[in-house]
């Protein structure tokens, strides 16, 4: 869910957060101590890196981007949930046309 | 003081939790983020979210911190986590032991020498030793994991010494009866020792494969296709 929230461009914590909760249309809201473990597991994984730095309102503000590696992985995901999905639309179709 | 400033200093605590060299690099960011997270006029961290980032920070006190690229040193670090629960468990089955069957459970070299009395007086002693020995061990896997997981050289070679006297060790279990001080029947330490040095062995086996050696590198060493570099975290 982080990878796909750096997928249109870079975002610091905070966004990356509420960005997070829309992505999943309000049911996901990661607390900043589990967002930035998971950070740090997909830097330490080279699947993200620090973009920029900037201070707003006195406070240090980082900005995460993807790497090609973590654009890579997030493509692998996304095309394996879409064919877990495809397959089960098209057996319930086959079962009943209860899935169009 | 003002409620934003007991606000931050709670977060500050909290923060404590995790590594100091995570804390240095990303703790003014966090905490960035927690106060703008809070909602307005908290004065104090609520407790979902003390949970959360005391089991974070304990959570990578624990991981090991090593990239995915260096596979065999990841799967080696886990390893010796697996290797420090060991003497834990067989320490918590010794303590049971003894609870049930007393001192009867005790050998040692010269166990047939000495009366009753002998032996009951001996007690505190034996189980300090028992309780401090197994509590080293689990304390030099615990080192042995992080120290690896930072892709410290010394630590490969220390780990590797560890596991020549684990070695010798062993030799001594499956040695002449009543060689050593033990708990137990000879299998219940057997079986402690072989395990622990089956853990040792395939942890070593791993560390020394030439895919983990790049990890191990200085930094600054370059190769080509040299890729995985210890975690900067730790």
């Amino acid at each position: 869910m982080i990878l796909t929230a750096l997928a249109s461009g870079s975002q610091h914590g905070y966004g990356i957060i509420t960005d997070v909760q829309e992505i999943s249309g309000g049911l996901l809201r990661l607390r900043p101590g589990t967002l930035y473990t998971a950070l740090d597991r997909l830097r330490t994984d080279e699947l993200i890196e620090a973009d920029r730095e900037e201070i707003v309102d006195g406070r240090l503000r980082r900005y995460y981007r993807l790497t090609p590696a973590g654009a890579s992985r997030l493509g692998a995901e996304a095309a394996r949930l879409q064919a877990h999905a495809s397959a089960a639309l098209t057996r319930l179709d086959l079962a009943g046309g209860t899935a169009t | 003081m003002t409620d934003q400033a007991r606000l931050e200093r709670g977060y500050r605590r909290l923060l404590a939790c995790y590594p100091r060299a995570f804390r240095r690099d990303s703790g003014p960011e966090i905490l960035a983020v927690l106060m703008a997270a809070a909602p307005p006029g908290r004065r104090r961290p609520g407790l979902a979210e003390a949970a959360d980032l005391i089991g974070s920070g304990l959570r990578m006190r624990l991981r090991p911190g090593v990239p995915q690229s260096a596979r065999t040193v990841r799967a080696a670090v886990r390893l010796m986590y697996a290797g420090a629960a060991l003497p834990t468990a067989y320490l918590i089955i010794v303590l049971a032991y003894l609870g049930v069957h007393g001192m009867q459970a005790v050998r040692w070299p010269h166990r047939a020498s000495l009366t009753a009395a002998q032996v009951s007086e001996h007690k505190a002693v034996i189980i300090m030793v028992v309780t401090v020995t197994l509590l080293i061990m689990t304390a030099l896997w615990l080192w042995m994991a992080r120290a690896n997981g930072r892709g410290r050289n010394w630590a490969r070679i220390l780990s590797t010494v560890l596991f020549g006297l684990t070695t010798l060790n062993l030799t001594s279990v499956f040695g002449p009866p009543g060689f050593r001080i033990g708990v137990g029947g000879p299998g219940a330490s057997g079986i402690f020792s072989v395990l622990m040095w089956l853990v040792g062995l395939a942890a070593l086996w791993l560390l020394w494969r030439p895919a983990s050696s790049a990890y191990f590198r200085p930094p600054g060493f370059t190769e080509a296709g040299h890729s995985a570099q210890p975690s900067s975290r730790t």
